[in-house]
């Protein structure tokens, strides 16, 4: 990699304005394993591939439950991302306490932009090494907003970040039109298929290495929802079946069938 | 003789003793508000089918003087609920700021704002709860009208000591006495009250205000009224109490000119 | 810049021995890199556009919206880093809050406009931080009525709050622009972004000066705009997003509002129809001369 005066730090503008830090920090986005996230009119779906550092080791924790209405999966540096998870928590409970309202999700996604923002224009600071996917429902029905270390976010239809996950993205463009109107079961299908795009060659999709979490609207205009739940190991058998590799010709289909 | 002028005219240190000068100092522990100045006094709602009608006179009394006779003590939030403020009139004046500036921010959001009139009755008795544990309370007693998440009638009271209460009508100051009674017989419950149509709710909140005009000296004919359902607020703050009659009266001791 | 290499363009608050700093100026080029914001100032109101680049085809459409509320009279866009736009916006709301806190009543344009300038300024002192990367253009409408201060309850002394000279004009619209340096001015068409030289040009044929165009005219010229000074670029996709501002007795009744659907398609519209138009005719080449403004002491 090249070597320029300007990447020391986050409060250095490139002569083109360019900010190298906190670009560097979106590298470390790409270093973690990739996760997806897609809204249909009644839910949102994160999926993630969990990673072991060695064979003994347990998996790395993808997906955190937020709140009963929303939830995130990272990529890039847990740990950063748990600073960022616990203070969601807590601005989740505080607007419960407070207003006994759960909190826009929105909202939520602005408060942890604003405060990596603080991190990349202040010396000592270094920006996240973290990049998140948002999903839940509030007043307004479901939502995924994707975050970046720069403390840029966005309201997505769909998404996937991390390692090879441009792969993902392309398999998103490719179906963005199916999700609005899928049903829950269909756009979990759909996000392991986007997961499995960015697979490594010798890797497969397995119940060790899968995590799904699921929020939603019960059903259109309702006050209850669908809570957000984390699925894991013989949880997520199911789906992963149903993506496994034999069966993929048959999905593929224009009559997907997999609601069963 | 004592030579110093500003020991003359005091009582002698050699019969009653040196005077504590501690007394002088003004310099005490910091004395927060004991009491309420100007204020306000009932307030009265009722709900309905469709929503809440609520009320109260418009004026602010310095003790037993009218010192203000076109003060609004009903308070609309964005077009979602209608705050009746009794007690001090300046902590309603900063309430109804405060109320503001949150109307404020969450009008910053894209979706809009979603607090309804449940989340600001939590919010209102929080700041209470908050205020009157630091010993600094906010002299109000408040009635929360609006509809809650499910469109249905909302009405509730917080008050100095973040004390919350909910019932199908509800009345704070001399109202608690006065008019309370009247409009239990009309809805003792929350069945009885959902069987009210809008013209039965505005005739027993008006019936109760000229009740209270009749008995509670810090009351007057000039008044406000609000009728708040999903559809919106329906403010009229000049209103004038119709078909009085005093006749009542001549059999009080002390009205007009009988001396017993 | 021939001084760059030397040095002195590696910290902010650092002058170069020609008397400039560098650091500023790299923060200006991030603003030149963003999409297109304009702000034209009407007779009766604000009218504030934004051309929204599409980065993908995920994004969820007409989410993510890039003019922000400041107080309810008040709004504010701008171009460059993104996230520092929404720093300056939520700093400037923390203004108007605190304006009103002490003044009960809404902070005028200027005076925002001068609290921030004082802000972003203030980043330009310090090498524990960078200035911002956005050039912000802020809109508002100060009241032309006395207005009932906050909290007020009752109707006041029937002659209002004094202090009014008989026959002078009060309030009105308000536009200003703030750049990286801190440094602002006042307005009658604003505009910043990677299209601003065409923008400008746009900006300067509608005699803005003169106090003529009204706001309903101003929502159409500024769609227009947006969709010339992205002429230039034409391969990406964007969207068109605006606000506009009206006095107390105009359609949004002297609030910072979002330009109504219908309004915002039919002006979209006549954008699309006059650049096609436009296209037969020769093309408006923009300037490449180097970016003006970008030294502190003007």
């Amino acid at each position: 990699m090249f070597r320029n005066n300007y990447d020391n730090d986050s409060v250095t503008f490139s002569p083109q304005g360019r900010i190298f830090q906190v670009e560097y920090a979106s590298e470390a986005v790409k270093q973690g394993s990739v996760v997806v996230g897609l809204v249909s009119k009644t839910h949102a779906v994160l999926v993630a591939l969990k990673r072991n550092a060695e064979e003994l080791s347990s998996y790395q924790k993808k997906i955190i439950a937020i709140d009963e209405h929303l939830g995130l999966s990272l990529a890039g540096l847990a740990s950063d991302a748990r600073v960022l998870s616990n203070f969601m928590k807590q601005q989740s409970l505080s607007s419960r306490l407070t207003y006994g309202r759960a909190i826009p999700l929105e909202r939520l996604v602005s408060a942890i932009g604003d405060r990596a923002q603080t991190n990349t224009q202040h010396y000592g600071k270094r920006p996240y090494g973290v990049g998140l996917l948002v999903a839940g429902v509030d007043e307004t029905g479901p939502h995924l907003f994707e975050f970046q270390p720069s403390g840029m976010t966005q309201e997505m239809s769909a998404c996937a970040i991390g390692a090879r996950s441009q792969m993902a993205r392309t398999y998103l463009e490719r179906n963005l039109e199916k999700f609005a109107d899928s049903s829950r079961e269909e756009l979990i299908t759909h996000g392991l298929k986007a997961l499995k795009e960015s697979l490594a060659q010798d890797k497969e999709l397995t119940v060790e290495n899968c995590s799904v979490g699921v929020v939603g609207v019960r059903a259109e205009g309702k006050a209850v929802i669908e809570a957000f739940k984390l699925f894991d190991g013989q949880d997520v058998k199911q789906w992963v079946d149903l993506v496994a590799d034999g069966t993929e010709e048959v999905a593929e289909g224009e009559n997907m069938e997999v609601d069963a | 003789m004592n030579h110093l002028p500003q020991g003359w005219g005091r009582p002698r240190d050699d019969v009653y003793g040196a005077y504590d000068a501690s007394y002088l100092q003004n310099s005490g522990p910091n004395q927060h508000t004991q009491q309420p100045v100007v204020t306000g006094t009932s307030v009265v709602a009722l709900k309905f089918k469709e929503g809440v009608v609520i009320a109260a006179d418009n004026l602010a009394s310095y003790g037993s003087l009218a010192r203000f006779t076109d003060v609004k003590r009903l308070r609309t939030f964005a077009d979602a609920a209608v705050v009746g403020f009794g007690g001090d009139v300046s902590d309603m004046q900063y309430l109804d700021r405060l109320l503001t500036s949150l109307d404020t921010e969450e009008a910053y959001g894209t979706t809009g704002h979603t607090l309804n009139a449940h989340n600001l009755h939590t919010y209102l008795s929080k700041v209470f709860y908050k205020r009157r544990s630091e010993f600094n309370p906010l002299w109000n007693q408040v009635l929360v009208a609006g509809v809650d998440q499910e469109k249905k009638p909302f009405l509730a009271s917080a008050d100095l000591l973040g004390t919350t209460f909910s019932a199908p009508s509800l009345a704070t100051g001399f109202g608690a006495h006065l008019a309370q009674p009247i409009l239990r017989t009309l809805a003792p419950d929350e069945e009885a009250a959902a069987g009210l149509s809008k013209e039965q709710a505005v005739e027993a909140i008006k019936e109760c205000m000229k009740v209270l005009f009749y008995r509670d000296a810090r009351s007057m004919d000039k008044y406000s009224i609000a009728v708040v359902t999903k559809d919106g607020i329906d403010l009229r703050e000049n209103e004038k109490l119709e078909a009085q009659s005093w006749a009542f009266a001549e059999k009080i001791r002390g009205y007009g000119t009988q001396v017993n | 810049m021939t001084s760059i290499g030397t040095g002195y363009d590696l910290t902010n608050s650092v002058f170069s021995p020609d008397g400039r700093n560098f650091q500023v100026e790299y923060a200006v080029k991030a603003v030149e890199n963003g999409g297109t914001s304009i702000g034209i100032r009407c007779k009766d109101g604000v009218v504030l556009a934004v051309e929204k680049v599409i980065t993908s085809k995920l994004l969820k459409p007409g989410a993510n919206k890039r003019i922000a509320t400041i107080d309810r009279h008040m709004g504010a866009v701008s171009s460059g880093l993104i996230p520092d736009g929404r720093h300056f916006v939520s700093r400037a709301r923390e203004e108007a809050a605190s304006w009103r806190k002490v003044y009960k009543t809404p902070i005028t344009t200027s005076d925002l406009a001068n609290r921030m300038g004082g802000y972003l300024q203030a980043y330009t002192l310090y090498s524990s931080v960078r200035p911002f990367g956005i050039t912000a253009i802020v809109g508002g409408w100060d009241s032309e009525r006395e207005l009932p201060v906050d909290g007020q309850v009752g109707s006041g002394p029937s002659i209002g709050a004094g202090g009014k000279v008989e026959g002078k004009k009060y309030g009105g619209p308000g536009l200003y622009m703030i750049e990286p340096s801190g440094l602002y001015w006042g307005y009658y068409g604003a505009a910043t972004g990677k299209g601003r030289q065409t923008a400008k040009a746009e900006l300067e044929k509608l005699d803005l000066a003169a106090g003529k165009l009204s706001l309903e005219d101003g929502v159409k010229e500024a769609a227009k705009i947006i969709y010339i000074a992205h002429d230039d670029n034409k391969d990406k996709e964007f969207e068109l997003e605006m606000t506009w501002i009206s006095g107390l007795d105009g359609p949004t009744k002297g609030r910072h509002e979002e330009v109504p659907k219908d309004i915002l398609e039919e002006a979209e519209r006549l954008a699309k129809k006059a650049l096609e138009g436009d296209d037969d005719e020769e093309e408006i080449k923009e300037e490449d001369k180097p970016a003006e403004g970008d030294k502190m002491e003007e």
